[in-house]
């Protein structure tokens, strides 16, 4: 750490920052757009940086400055996202570092890459790590937060606000990351592989392609949305539909006989295991 | 014609088949002043059932006929294969004054109450811990069982347990359940006794935690009115040593088990019920 002098960290004005972000990709865009969109942030305070600015369309498109090079986008914003791809975030951190002071506060998108060792890097502590979800493309991310040690309580309520433009934020401390990883990210894919299968059984049952899709899909979101709506235990919404002898029960035991929700558990306790071996 | 109700102050009870599920019944009555002794009444020929009502106060006669005769409310409590030939043999004496009642699993209403030649019949499907006052006791009324008697018979069998009142179309599911329930239970209370032992336990501790476990979870799920799954949210903390056990059962496909259990004893209920 940086001299280990107490700075008094100044606080970052929510009414008039800059947002950058170092790495213009994919991810970058739908959290950019989405905040533009939304309203939060209007595209003049929000900055990225690329070789070659002409081919992010997806920013300027929404009316975002693309600059040549890092250094500029560090330069005048207040928070800086760093959205590289975790294999060179260490070198574009210790590239930028002389630009980092603590009135800047950081947030890092990378997978893998813990508090410890961004806040090396960059020589301060006022660091918040965020991992969002696939769904940030569509509003709809699965975001969860974890705050370095010199990150301020109005720190993290800024980013959150941030990110509640593309889904839903929740705080906790980093020694939870490797399990919300495997639930909030790996979990999308274990859905897409869950739905897919409904809509394989809606074939095999004699419904064309589509619609079974389609069905599989609206009936999975509708589920989620009865759980996080009605604040209902998903076992009650479960007995609330399964009617005696009916046909959601027999089919609820074919699941039970396939010990389905031992795949799940499985599933979740396999990528938070992998997760931590790929943080060591 | 209408049934004349049983006074429920002074109507007498009688068992026709002295056996250890009449017995249980009769003890929970006295035990918990549903009726005293002297209103209950049985008969067998063998002198160590008799002796087993008489240390409780109940009456025992010469013959059923004298068990019928003496009483309003009849609780036929003989093997199941039998029930058809003792209510037909007793027939002439089965008035519709009186209300009666059998805990003959798999026989169905219909045929009692064509054996009997008429319908004031109730039919109740208890379990085996009746013996311990914790049965689970569903019970279906005749055509002809009014309200009234419905509410007696309740009465009666709350006294050792738990009553619920359902249509008879649901009897093979319940046979399936709590019919045949405790046995499922015991074979987990003596796996989860092995599994103390695997564990480093001494056999009787683990039995007794077993047991008083199973017990224990029981009562939760009965007296606290949330759902399982809440009580079982309840208790598993984060990376804790609940859900670690949990994802074993999980694993082993637990839940599908039970419910392979529970629907294989009601379909055999069905087949029996049907042959």
């Amino acid at each position: 750490m940086a001299g280990g002098e107490e700075v008094e960290v100044k606080p970052i004005d929510k009414e008039a920052f800059n947002l950058g972000f170092i790495g213009a990709g994919k991810l970058a865009a739908s959290v950019a757009i989405g905040l533009v969109n939304q309203g939060i942030l209007p595209p003049s305070r929000i900055f990225t940086a690329h070789r070659n600015p002409e081919s992010r369309l997806d920013f300027t498109s929404v009316g975002i400055q693309v600059y040549q090079n890092n250094h500029q986008v560090a330069e005048e914003c207040d928070v800086i996202i760093f959205s590289v791809k975790p294999q060179i975030l260490k070198e574009v951190i210790l590239d930028l570092r002389p630009l980092l002071s603590q009135n800047k506060l950081l947030v890092s998108l990378a997978v893998g890459h813990k508090l410890k060792a961004l806040q090396e890097w960059a020589g301060h502590c006022r660091f918040v790590r965020v991992i969002p979800n696939t769904a940030s493309v569509i509003g709809e991310a699965a975001t969860v937060m974890h705050l370095g040690e010199a990150a301020t309580v109005n720190d993290g309520e800024l980013i959150a606000d941030l990110f509640g433009a593309v889904g839903k934020v929740w705080k906790m401390d980093e020694k939870l990351s490797d399990a919300a990883g495997a639930v909030g990210g790996a979990g999308t894919a274990f859905a897409s592989i869950a739905i897919e299968a409904m809509a394989d059984g809606g074939v095999a049952a004699g419904l064309p392609r589509e619609i079974s899709l389609s069905l599989a899909s609206q009936a999975f979101y509708g589920a989620a949305a009865m759980v996080m709506k009605t604040g209902k235990h998903p076992a009650q919404l479960k007995d609330q539909v399964a009617s005696p002898g009916g046909i959601t029960i027999a089919g609820i035991h074919e699941l039970e006989k396939g010990a389905f929700r031992a795949s799940m558990m499985n599933a979740v306790v396999a990528a938070a295991k992998r997760s931590h071996e790929m943080g060591q | 014609m209408e049934a004349l109700p049983i006074p429920t102050d002074t109507y007498k009870l009688g068992f026709i088949g002295a056996g250890k599920m009449a017995e249980s019944i009769a003890r929970g009555i006295v035990r918990s002043g549903v009726l005293p002794p002297n209103r209950i009444s049985t008969f067998h020929p063998h002198p160590s059932r008799r002796q087993a009502f008489e240390s409780f106060g109940v009456h025992l006669l010469a013959e059923n006929d004298d068990v019928l005769e003496e009483s309003d409310v009849v609780i036929f409590s003989v093997k199941p294969q039998v029930v058809k030939d003792v209510v037909l043999q007793l027939r002439p004496l089965l008035s519709r004054k009186k209300l009666l009642v059998s805990i003959a699993a798999g026989v169905k209403l219909k045929d009692l109450q064509e054996w009997a030649g008429h319908s004031r019949f109730i039919r109740v499907m208890p379990n085996t811990p009746s013996a311990v006052g914790a049965a689970a006791s569903v019970l279906s009324l005749g055509g002809g069982a009014t309200e009234q008697d419905g509410d007696l018979i309740a009465k009666v069998f709350g006294s050792i347990g738990k009553t619920w009142k359902a249509d008879e179309k649901y009897f093979d599911a319940v046979t399936g359940l709590s019919g045949s329930g405790p046995a499922y239970i015991y074979l987990a209370i003596e796996a989860l006794a092995d599994g103390g032992v695997a564990a480093g336990l001494p056999r009787e501790l683990a039995l007794g935690l077993a047991s008083q476990t199973v017990l224990g979870a029981a009562s939760m799920a009965c007296h606290t009115g949330k759902h399982p799954g809440q009580l079982k949210d309840d208790v598993t903390s984060p990376g804790g040593t609940t859900i670690a056990g949990v994802h074993e059962l999980e694993k082993g496909g637990f839940r599908g088990i039970l419910m392979n259990a529970v629907l294989a004893a009601a379909k055999r209920s069905r087949e029996f019920s049907q042959s």
